[in-house]
């Protein structure tokens, strides 16, 4: 739903509110009751759902994760001139989407992933502003092979790839994430945040 | 009548509540920040809770004689 048509809706909800509080004298009547619940009730939960909504997918933006400013040099690491950063790489070849880019790889691909990440993220938001965050940053846990699947999985590139099939045991250990993707010597340079003063970068 | 006073000046309460929890969610929505979904979830969400609470408490209860 928009944001426009929301505050629109949020506006004409406080006026009826207005109405009620100006003259409780109308709940008296059957119209005034249902009217009441109408202001009172059902049109402010649907506002909170509608917002909830439309911060979630807002929280999924990129500028949304970099605008706490431990994350910025995760946000710079996207734009190191070097393909063997693997999250540059994707950011720069529009391998997923730029304005979605910390989500896309750091998203939990389960049932309830979103809502997930979205406790994680209030836990983060703490940590922010009374915590102390850690530093450097680390995952909660090690990254899972699935987040990289979701896309890969099927595609010819990672299917038929030479170091993928090198042997009958690599792909299966690979899919059920026992091979990590980011094992060393494999896909292994990722953010790498302490060297980027050290990088080149792309100027888009 | 007494039952009237008494819905009356709490579908005040809770509407003044919804409405500040309404306003503090409809300013959320403009700024794109971790602190604006905070604001919604914390401060907004809390109000408007709080006034539906009492809104359908009113509702329920009967006025003290």
């Amino acid at each position: 739903m928009p944001t426009a048509f929301l505050l629109i809706c949020v506006a004409v909800t406080i006026i009826l509110i207005t109405v009620v509080i100006v003259a409780p004298g109308i709940t008296a009547s059957r119209g005034g009751k249902i009217l009441a619940f109408l202001v009172l009730f059902i049109l402010p939960v649907t506002m909170s759902v509608f917002g909830a909504t439309e911060h979630m997918e807002r929280s999924k933006q990129t500028s949304f994760c970099l605008s706490c400013h431990v994350m910025q040099p995760y946000g710079k690491s996207l734009y190191v001139d070097d393909p063997s950063y693997l999250p540059a790489a994707h950011f720069q070849n529009a391998r997923i989407p730029r304005d979605h880019a910390c989500y896309t790889c750091h998203t939990n691909y389960t049932i309830y992933g979103t809502l997930h990440d979205k406790l994680r993220g209030l836990k983060h938001a703490y940590k922010y502003y009374i915590g102390t965050p850690a530093n450097p940053i680390k995952l909660y846990e090690p990254f899972n092979n699935r987040e990289c699947l979701h896309c890969h999985l099927g595609a010819r590139s990672f299917e038929q790839g030479a170091v993928h099939n090198a042997d009958p045991e690599t792909m299966p250990a690979i899919k059920s994430n026992k091979l990590s993707c980011m094992s060393s010597g494999c896909h292994d340079t990722v953010h790498n945040v302490s060297e980027l003063d050290k990088v080149k970068y792309w100027k888009p | 009548m007494n039952q009237q006073i008494y819905i009356s000046k709490k579908l005040r309460v809770a509407g003044i509540l919804v409405i500040l929890g309404l306003v503090v969610e409809g300013f959320s929505l403009l700024w794109n920040h971790p602190l604006s979904f905070l604001a919604f979830l914390c401060i907004g969400g809390v109000f408007l809770a709080l006034g539906i609470v009492i809104y359908l408490l009113a509702l329920v209860s009967r006025a003290q004689e």
